[in-house]
């Protein structure tokens, strides 16, 4: 889809984050009359972070409004809404609420197509914020795309970039027909990106944002953004890394995985979340299963830490992967422990990306 | 001809009728009595919540609904799945696992459904459709199609969570929702005292929904003439309403069997409900309608034998 075809207008050069979600919402509300959006506080002045703010005055208090604090009711009522003609956008502003509301994801909204033998469809999409850095902790800081792809029936996406927001989010409120859960990063809502990645014509899948020689790095969401950055120094000492944002986690492009990694010979995974069993699980998975051969070299995940996220920033700094620990990690798998790669002396992701000051 | 039910109201023509209510009925309960009978043959491998005792509180509410309006049921949905108009031969196939039934053989007895006639699914999770009959209210006032969703659920929904989300929001925006408790007093074996700290038919009033409470669950010209004044109240846009309606299990839980051996309850409850059903009282008439019904349950149980198996093309299908 390209961005021509959006209820946007003309596009600019750059644009941010929370900017294209705005453009997103309005987007969905303008290009079909049964769009609802419906969250905690969708209709205030802060506007779910700002990608909300207006539509209520602009499509109606009926179909932009807030909501009981009533995780699991209000999915219930956003699936019967879907089931009866709608196309209902919840709002969630941490992904860890959404937990709330796993029955009626997990049991009902990924099984009513499939359970009822197609009678029934739930087109609906679930947007849910992650959130990192000034003391998040550990209920407001829970990254659960493996939770969500693990269910036959979900659609999960990790969008990194403005282009992939509008271009997946118009093609779910068109075409997709079943849940789709949109997992954003909080620390991306207000960078600026250039507008002239290329999105494939089916956004429901993984792309390959940069070419490289010597590995492949696999990312999700925000992951994607410190692979490039870690490429880029990488680069300078003559390792070229080939990224693959997964971007759609459930439903990942396998053979554009392991045609780079069948190139390179080495594969490392960075993701929002923990690895066991999660995304970086599944990544080694599809390479293990379709030809472990390919690799020269064991395959390398990061991710969080295992415990919950801790509040102090000298914790914090350690639970999450650093852009020195993306960097070390790709080279030893290109050259081992020995590589001599000075690593980048920089301050943690969240101060390098934050332009807010706490509290939210 | 005017029948008269077991109070003695007399029939009106305008409405359905007490014979053709009492004949819906009849068909559910034959239809699970021949359930019970073929059981054992394993042709049904799918577990069975039987609505025996119950019919007469579906019937009697659909009676009085829009072929259209959505109902969403719970696993123990035999009876509001035929009452709202649901196929018998689709039934059966399902309940056999062919490729014929309403869900080419994936939902077994605890998912029927039959969006044609607006039996929109049933969940084996308690109260967790309940929610859904809420949203589609929401659509339906959105889109102007007049319909009214019912919610159905059991008396161990109310101590969920999500009924009192649900009904809190239906109230708050006076959507066109009907809440329909059916109280047999047990959730699986644990008796309403051992789980419920208040009475359920003052739960809704603290969301200003109107309740409505009847005892006499055979009562179907009763429970037709309840839900079609509420019903129509809640499709003017009066806001949610909530019925109450007591009722006899008179099977286990879950299976063929009864249970009244098996301590939690005796059988002396049920004894005084059967001798106020209407299919036991009206026998006369219970006679003249059980042959065609026969013949009928035994069509759609020779179109279930007859239909093939859903073929392994069908594990992958409809997952997206």
């Amino acid at each position: 889809m390209s961005s021509e075809s959006l209820n946007t207008g003309a596009m600019p050069d750059t644009l941010s984050y929370g900017e294209a979600l705005r453009l997103a919402m309005r987007d969905a509300l303008a290009c079909r009359p049964d769009t609802i959006i419906m969250g905690q506080g969708v209709d205030d002045h802060k506007g779910t972070f700002g990608t909300t703010l207006g539509l209520a005055g602009e499509f109606g208090a009926d179909r932009v409004f807030d909501t009981p604090l009533a995780e699991e009711g209000m999915t219930g009522i956003a699936i019967g809404a879907a089931l009866n003609g709608l196309y209902p956008i919840m709002t969630h502003i941490r992904a860890d609420f959404v937990l709330l509301a796993m029955n009626q994801i997990v049991n009902l909204a990924a099984k009513y197509r499939y359970m009822f033998g197609g009678c029934f469809e739930v087109p609906m999409m679930i947007r849910m914020v992650v959130g990192r850095s000034w003391g998040q902790g550990a209920q407001h800081s829970q990254s659960p795309q493996s939770l969500f792809a693990h269910i036959p029936g979900l659609i999960v996406v990790t969008p990194s970039s403005p282009r992939a927001i509008l271009s997946t989010y118009a093609h779910a409120v068109r075409h997709v027909r079943n849940p789709i859960l949109c997992i954003e990063h909080r620390l991306m809502y207000g960078l600026d990106f250039h507008m002239d990645e290329e999105m494939p014509a089916d956004p429901l899948t993984s792309r390959r944002i940069r070419r490289g020689r010597d590995l492949t790095i696999v990312a999700t969401s925000i992951m994607t953004l410190e692979a490039q950055r870690a490429a880029r120094h990488l680069a300078d000492f003559g390792i070229e890394a080939e990224i693959i944002d997964l971007h759609c986690v459930s439903h990942p492009d396998h053979d554009l995985i392991m045609d780079s990694v069948r190139r390179t010979g080495r594969l490392l995974v960075a993701d929002t979340s923990w690895l066991p069993y999660g995304t970086a699980a599944e990544i080694c998975r599809i390479v293990a299963e379709r030809d472990p051969s390919a690799l020269k070299a064991p395959v390398a995940t990061l991710g969080m830490a295992p415990a919950s996220c801790p509040t102090a920033k000298s914790l914090e700094d350690v639970f999450y992967p650093s852009l020195r620990d993306l960097v070390d990690r790709a080279a030893r798998l290109v050259r081992g422990g020995n590589h001599g790669i000075p690593l980048p002396d920089e301050r943690s992701m969240a101060d390098v990306y934050k332009r807010f000051k706490g509290p939210f | 001809m005017a029948f008269t039910d077991s109070e003695g109201k007399s029939d009106d023509d305008s409405k359905v009728s007490f014979e053709s209510m009492m004949y819906d009925a009849l068909k559910i309960r034959l239809v699970e009595e021949k359930i019970i009978e073929i059981y054992h043959s394993d042709r049904i491998q799918s577990p069975v919540h039987l609505s025996i005792g119950q019919e007469h509180v579906a019937v009697g509410v659909c009676a009085a609904l829009r072929r259209d309006d959505p109902l969403f049921g719970t696993y123990r949905s035999h009876a509001f799945y035929l009452a709202k108009g649901g196929d018998l031969k689709r039934m059966f196939a399902e309940l056999y696992g062919k490729a014929t039934g309403g869900a080419k053989g994936k939902a077994g007895s605890m998912h029927l459904s039959a969006p044609e006639v607006g039996f929109m699914g049933s969940s084996a999770v308690v109260a967790s459709n309940i929610p859904h009959a809420v949203g589609a209210a929401l659509a339906a006032r959105r889109r102007g199609t007049g319909q009214i969703a019912v919610a159905v659920f059991g008396d161990g929904a109310t101590e969920e969570g999500v009924f009192h989300e649900s009904i809190n929001f239906a109230a708050l925006h006076r959507l066109p929702v009907l809440f329909l408790c059916e109280n047999n007093g047990y959730a699986v074996h644990s008796p309403l005292a051992a789980r419920q700290a208040y009475r359920i038919g003052t739960l809704a009033a603290a969301y200003g929904v109107p309740t409505h409470s009847l005892e006499r669950g055979h009562d179907m010209m009763g429970i037709r003439d309840l839900t079609a004044a509420t019903a129509a109240r809640v499709r003017a846009g009066g806001g949610p309403e909530f019925l109450e309606i007591h009722t006899c299990r008179f099977r286990e839980h879950v299976g063929p069997g009864t249970d009244f051996d098996a301590g939690y309850r005796d059988d002396a409850a049920m004894l005084a409900w059967q001798a106020t059903d209407p299919l036991t009282v009206h026998r006369d008439l219970v006679d003249r309608m059980t042959p065609a019904l026969l013949a009928e349950i035994e069509a759609a149980m020779a179109f279930a034998d007859d239909s093939p198996w859903p073929g392994p093309e069908e594990l992958l299908t409809d997952v997206l």
